[in-house]
């Protein structure tokens, strides 16, 4: 019983998240609920595509989008999930330190999205832009401002399992917290796909 | 030997099948490749409009695809269920979307 027994790399399992019944049954329940989760920005996005012309008086999609700013946001949110996979990969390898520093260069890289889309956002409503102003302008922002909600969320989420982790260290309980946030950070940038793709390039296009 | 985590495993030492990081710089690869071809349609603007939204929407669907594929690990076995989930998302997503572009302003 030296510490050495102790070391996880002896007691983990190959994949520790998909270890015990509940790892399994919280990852098929998260997938579950992003199917649920698809739905809700599905409607999201068949609001906006149905309103997206209607802007009244206000300034039209595109007069307002800066394509070089939505593709600084696009390869944030990409990078991060990389990270993120490479996070999956060291909890399959049983770094934990390496997984740590993944976790948070993904929350980093999550956290200057959310600062490039106020930003953003900011500048649109110095531009006349408001969440009234049109029933495209409100539409934008319900449907991209819960985007910004879910990546906001996800970082606070990462942020608790990270603490977690340092406090009850990677066993087959916490992995496959990690494991889900995993799974919900690649979701959240699989939406962000469709958001410029529907939002910002047909936007341009017209 | 306290720890009872590892009882049904021999050592995850011996066989690891970890798979390397190459496939997922692969997928990073391709997400990159498939984002800068769909600003570039965008950015070039001679192209006609119809085939620039031909193009926008098959570099999403494959982005998609590949992210789903290799990033969620949805081609892994065990992910029957996951896939039938996201699938029947997807396709009410699909009836809304139909919905909205026909049905609305007509």
């Amino acid at each position: 019983m030296s510490a050495h027994d102790h070391h996880l790399d002896g007691h983990l399992p190959h994949e520790p998240e998909k270890a015990t019944l509940e790892g399994r049954n919280k990852i098929l329940g998260f997938w579950l609920f992003l199917g649920a989760e698809t739905v809700l920005f599905g409607t999201l996005f068949a609001a906006f595509i149905a309103l997206r012309h209607q802007v009244l008086d206000g300034p039209t999609a595109d007069h307002l989008f800066e394509l070089p700013m939505v593709f600084a946001a696009t390869m944030i949110l990409l990078v991060s999930s990389l990270a993120s996979v490479f996070a999956v990969q060291a909890l399959h390898q049983h770094k934990v330190k390496a997984m740590i520093v993944w976790l948070i260069i993904t929350i980093l890289l999550g956290l200057s999205f959310l600062g490039l889309e106020i930003y953003e956002f900011n500048t649109y409503v110095s531009e006349g832009h408001k969440l009234t102003t049109s029933a495209f302008s409100s539409s934008f922002y319900t449907l991209v401002g819960f985007h910004g909600a879910h990546v906001a969320f996800g970082v606070l989420w990462i942020g608790l399992l990270i603490a977690q982790i340092f406090k009850k260290g990677l066993t087959v309980v916490t992995a496959p917290k990690i494991y889900v946030s995993a799974i919900y950070w690649h979701f959240i940038d699989v939406v962000w796909v469709f958001i410029f793709t529907v939002v910002y390039l047909m936007g341009k296009v017209g | 030997m306290a720890n009872d985590h590892s009882a049904a495993s021999s050592d995850p030492r011996r066989r690891h099948r970890h798979e390397g990081p190459q496939k997922h710089v692969v997928a990073f690869v391709l997400s990159l490749v498939l984002t800068i071809i769909a600003f570039a349609a965008v950015s070039a603007g001679e192209i006609n409009t119809t085939f620039t939204y031909i193009i926008l929407v098959g570099m999403a669907v494959l982005q998609v695809f590949v992210q789903l594929a290799f990033w969620m690990h949805l081609k892994d076995r065990g992910h029957l269920f996951a896939t039938m989930g996201i699938i029947f998302g997807i396709i009410v997503v699909f009836t809304m979307v139909i919905m909205a572009l026909y049905w609305v302003w007509w």
